[in-house]
């Protein structure tokens, strides 16, 4: 039976088990071959790597529950990371520097949303454009790798408070904000306006005001991810990596979000980055080595989309109209 | 119980001459771990600087001294992070890298050097005090090709700006140095520039298109595609060629060497930053492991390749040997690399081995001369540090005086 | 594809054109091209204004010449969009297509008889292994496409390390660089790719099929169109047609790299979609892909000749692309029935 606006069963945790399986898989994989994988030097790192694209997928994942698609993110996150690099050792400081990039990106985020939802523009093309926009932008601002990035902000991320890596707290914190978010209305109608856009708008959802919010905390989150970026490696970089794009949108369906919208979450999209992240390092501890890893990528790639629907399939997931 | 005694005596020092016995000299059967980190692939300059390594990790008496391993970490820099997290993880002893940023990856590196591993760049360089950069960027590439280009054009004409892929050092630095020279005379005038992104096709694009906007162009400065934006020259204007600067492709050294093009007005010079860099910097590396060579400092400078058309010498064989530097047209392709072989430095390796990655038979790991130490460049290959005054001026060609 | 409404909230009900007919959105939907090549043609009036050199005959013929790649291209990627998905291994078979050419001719005009059958079946094989994918296995176009571009990019490296160390044919640089009646070869090939391109994607049977698939899955099925069938040959013929583009660059260059074609997969998006295609599937005539095509080769250029920092280029460039898609959209909203 369909049910509409109702209370939600964590029903995107559900879609995200799979790939929580899949996850867990790896990483013992990866384990057997690497001891230092537990050590929390290892556990750290691995953290670390993931949490830029994790934060990213995180913020792509809103967007295309809403049923839209998102290419501006790795601009976004380009300029956010040339705007502390030149601004957090200045007047404003670490504090000022993050204030000043969420604002960028929530800016960003609200004209993508403005197109899509007041002029009615498809996203995927309005996206390329503010990418190419946001390529230009991080370039004006900071013209080759360098800039300036606090101490505090890079060691702040990077480190850990009693052993525990301070990214993975930010992760957990994530996690939390969404999981609380999910339950209030603006969370239930992005999965309504995503699933069925019509029968949302007919059961008095305000579609367009859903998919602009969807938009700009994107923004916000991938804006984030470019300040996290920062911490991660020290500097400012304006160049935008096609390669980090990629993998957002990877890490949303490897997660169990659907790209057509309506089923799936955020949780999914930090278990997908983490796949990503951890598939990395299980084929370099198996010996994997040159070209042979692009094969391996594309392959796992596939094998895991597809075991994923088979296992929402095998879950009763793919019910239409689950809200 | 006196068996127990006898039996744990006996093990311990059975332990310890086991102990003895793999503390014996190094070089007897131990090899040493060494990766090779590829960031960029999929074109010529990366698949010859790469080849060049592994046909040199497969030379003796390399080959028995390690168990080399590349890994390719594509072009996220967190994906190049974790890829070297995990080498220094197994047990690296050194690893060779083109990376990504000059300042994305300094952490990773401190953590091999607090582990003892030995980090060595390649052509492209970072900041990170305790890394070693192989890299020709300190040897002014950019004013030494433009001062050419004025001595050749005699002060005046209309030159266009092929510009490399944006947002990197290497096009900061080698920019400036080159329109600062431009500037100085003001008979040149900079009529268009285009970003070719170091790619032939791309260069051979954006020339054909600003040749028919400007038809009376006399130079085209390149860092990389020159052969593509001559190739765009000969095919639109066949008559009247241009003054050019730009990389080492095989035809294009044919090019320039061609008396029948020169009488057309081609005046080429061919430099830029050569595949063999990376090789060499493999020799250091393992010099330095090896403990045959003890380096001063961490910035060392890969000779800038320089042929002029009078310099153009064709090889007979398949290696650069006797000073020649070219191949005939048929041996190579054209946009073959010619600055992947090193007949002084590398004269291990052959075309087949930067081309394949198999090491040229018969071919043994000869000493390197004395090395020469790099300016310090901010910001390119250190962080606090200046540059020398006279970073943006030409030092291996003399400048023409201004024309009144 | 679900039942998504539009944006602009146009109802998705199924628009197969009735069997004989000609489509009755002809005239509407020939408005977005003309849109296009009239934004085409003022840009290059403007620059031609503002900037003295520009806008002349050679150049003109020079962009007309070096946007075959694109147009190729994104007749491909315009079929896959139709149907509601997307290809993302175009850069990467390009890729794959030219140095097959290359390794394979080794600078022999003869060989060229086998090299580009060899060529372009491997490419056209991408393309099924896609569009298998899509069908069968009901993977989301977006990851079947990228995750073979990926696994096929490292297959092409491990046996070739990345760039053909072989010459082109010369036949093939030559037809690249000819001229017939004055009129370079490239050109009279895009005039003739493109009247192939339209006629069989806006007036054969399998065309109007592949709308219909795209416009509306659930109906189509229903009604008995192969839709596994037209699905695998869409993406096949987006591979085939990235393999033709890719062959076209080896000639045009003289060489081959595998990473040659990656800078085109953005823009053939692009091409798509400001040619008025949408991308859920459904709509948009080939000119008007054609026009997007030309617009954007036209827009590097005159920015290029703008000389400004590329940070501002890029700026330029993707407001235009806003730009352009807010005229298009203005357009559909009246035109919506």
């Amino acid at each position: 039976m369909s049910e509409r606006a109702g209370p939600l069963r964590a029903l995107s945790a559900n879609s995200a088990l799979p790939a929580l399986v899949l996850l867990v898989l790896m990483f013992a994989i990866y384990a057997s071959r690497d001891p230092s994988a537990l050590t929390s030097f290892g556990l750290g790192n691995l953290v670390n790597n993931a949490l830029v694209l994790a934060v990213a997928a995180a913020g792509l994942t809103l967007v295309v529950l809403s049923g839209e698609l998102d290419l501006s993110g790795s601009g976004v996150v380009a300029i956010a990371n040339v705007v502390v690099a030149t601004t957090s050792t200045g007047p404003i400081g670490s504090l000022g520097a993050l204030a000043a990039a969420l604002l960028v990106g929530a800016l960003v985020g609200a004209v993508n949303g403005c197109l899509v939802t007041v002029f009615g523009l498809q996203s995927l093309a309005v996206t390329i454009g503010s990418l190419i926009v946001c390529q230009g932008v991080a370039l004006m601002i900071l013209g080759a790798p360098g800039g300036e990035v606090a101490d505090a902000i890079a060691s702040g991320v990077t480190g850990d408070v009693h052993g525990f890596p301070i990214a993975a707290i930010i992760l957990i914190g994530l996690a939390a904000a969404w999981l609380a978010l999910k339950n209030t209305r603006q969370g239930i109608a992005l999965y309504a306006v995503g699933d069925d856009a019509t029968a949302a708008r007919l059961s008095g959802l305000d579609v367009r005001r859903t998919r602009f919010f969807a938009f700009t905390a994107a923004g916000v989150l991938y804006a984030l991810a470019g300040y996290l970026f920062s911490a991660e490696i020290a500097s400012g970089d304006p160049r935008v990596s096609d390669a980090f794009l990629l993998n957002m949108f990877a890490s949303v369906a490897i997660g169990g979000t659907s790209l057509m919208g309506g089923r799936g979450g955020v949780i999914g999209a930090l278990i997908g980055a983490g796949i990503l992240t951890v598939m990395q390092k299980m084929l370099f501890a198996l010996g994997v080595a040159e070209f042979y890893t692009n094969i391996f990528n594309g392959v796992i790639m596939v094998a895991a989309i597809f075991f994923g629907q088979i296992g929402a399939l095998l879950l009763g997931l793919n019910r239409p109209r689950a809200a | 119980m006196a068996n127990a005694r006898h039996l744990r005596a006996a093990s311990a020092v059975a332990a310890m001459v086991g102990m003895l016995v793999a503390a014996a000299p190094a070089g007897a059967q131990e090899r040493q771990k060494v990766f090779l980190d590829m960031s960029y692939s999929g074109n010529s300059w990366q698949a010859s600087a790469a080849n060049g390594i592994k046909a040199l990790a497969a030379t003796p008496p390399y080959d028995k001294q390690v168990e080399f391993k590349t890994v390719i970490s594509g072009t996220d820099v967190q994906h190049q992070i974790s890829d070297l997290q995990s080498m220094i993880a197994s047990g690296a002893a050194a690893i060779i890298l083109y990376p990504l940023s000059p300042t994305a990856l300094n952490r990773v590196i401190k953590q091999a050097c607090a582990k003892k591993v030995l980090v060595f760049a390649y052509d492209s360089t970072v900041t990170e005090p305790c890394a070693y950069n192989v890299s020709n960027i300190t040897a002014r590439y950019g004013a030494n090709t433009a001062q050419w280009m004025v001595n050749q054009m005699g002060g005046k004409g209309e030159v266009v700006i092929n510009h490399g892929v944006a947002g990197t050092t290497v096009t900061t630095v080698y920019d400036k140095q080159a329109l600062g020279v431009f500037k100085r005379y003001p008979g040149i005038k900079i009529v268009g520039d285009f970003y070719g992104n170091w790619n032939d096709a791309t260069s051979q694009e954006e020339v054909a298109k600003i040749l028919a906007a400007h038809p009376n162009i006399d130079g085209i400065w390149n860092v990389d595609g020159s052969y593509g934006a001559l190739q765009a020259v000969m095919n639109g204007r066949p008559n009247r060629l241009v003054t050019i600067a730009g990389q080492s492709n095989n035809g294009y050294r044919l090019m320039i060497a061609d008396p029948a093009l020169q009488a057309k007005g081609l005046k080429g010079v061919s430099s830029s930053a050569g595949p063999a860099v990376g090789p060499y910097a493999f020799k250091l590396m393992m010099e330095v492991l090896t403990g045959k060579k003890k380096l001063e400092k961490h910035n060392i400078e890969y000779p800038l390749p320089w042929v002029e058309p009078k310099d153009v010498k064709i090889c007979s064989g398949d290696t650069f040997s006797g000073g020649c530097n070219t191949f005939p047209a048929g041996k190579v392709a054209p946009l073959f690399l010619d600055t992947a072989l090193n007949g002084d430095l590398i004269p291990e390796l052959s075309i087949n081995a930067v081309q394949t990655g198999e090491p040229t038979p018969g071919a043994s790991i000869k000493p390197l001369p004395p090395v020469t130490y790099a300016d310090d460049l901010p910001g390119v290959n250190c962080s606090q540090c200046t540059a020398p005054a006279d970073w943006l001026e030409p030092n291996r060609v003399e400048p023409m005086p201004v024309p009144k | 594809m679900t039942e998504q409404a539009e944006p602009t909230g146009r109802p998705a009900t199924p628009q197969m054109p009735p069997a004989g007919s000609r489509p009755r959105l002809l005239s509407s939907e020939l408005a977005p091209a003309a849109l296009v090549f009239a934004a085409t043609a003022a840009l290059i009036l403007g620059l031609k204004l503002m900037i003295p050199g520009f806008g002349s005959l050679q150049q003109l013929t020079a962009i007309m010449v070096t946007a075959i790649f694109l147009v190729v291209a994104s007749f491909g990627q315009g079929l896959v969009i139709l149907t509601g998905g997307i290809d993302l291994s175009i850069g990467t078979v390009m890729g794959i297509g030219g140095m097959i050419v290359a390794n394979l001719t080794r600078g022999s005009d003869a060989a060229l008889l086998y090299a580009l059958p060899i060529a372009l079946l491997c490419c056209a094989g991408v393309g099924v292994i896609n569009g298998l994918g899509v069908a069968l296995a009901r993977l989301p176009p977006f990851i079947m496409t990228l995750s073979s571009a990926t696994a096929f990019f490292g297959v092409a490296l491990g046996m070739t390390a990345g760039s053909s160390q072989q010459s082109v044919a010369p036949a093939l640089q030559r037809f690249v660089a000819g001229h017939w009646a004055g009129v370079p070869l490239p050109i009279l090939f895009i005039v003739v790719f493109a009247l192939a391109a339209a006629l069989f994607q806006n007036r054969s049977a399998a065309g109007r099929q592949i709308y219909a698939m795209g416009s509306n899955p659930r109906a189509a099925a229903i009604v008995g169109l192969p839709v596994a069938a037209l699905t695998v040959t869409v993406y096949g013929l987006s591979g085939l047609c990235s393999g033709v583009s890719g062959i076209l660059l080896a000639g045009y260059s003289s060489s081959a790299t595998l990473d040659m074609g990656a800078a085109l997969l953005m823009p053939t998006i692009a091409a798509v979609v400001i040619g008025g295609a949408r991308v859920t599937g459904g709509a948009g005539l080939y000119v008007g892909t054609l026009a997007g095509a030309l617009f954007l080769s036209a827009l590097s250029t005159a920015i290029t000749a703008l000389s400004f920092s590329q940070g501002l280029r890029s700026v330029i460039q993707g407001a235009v692309i806003i730009v352009a898609l807010l005229l298009q959209s203005r357009r559909a909203d009246r035109t919506a029935s």
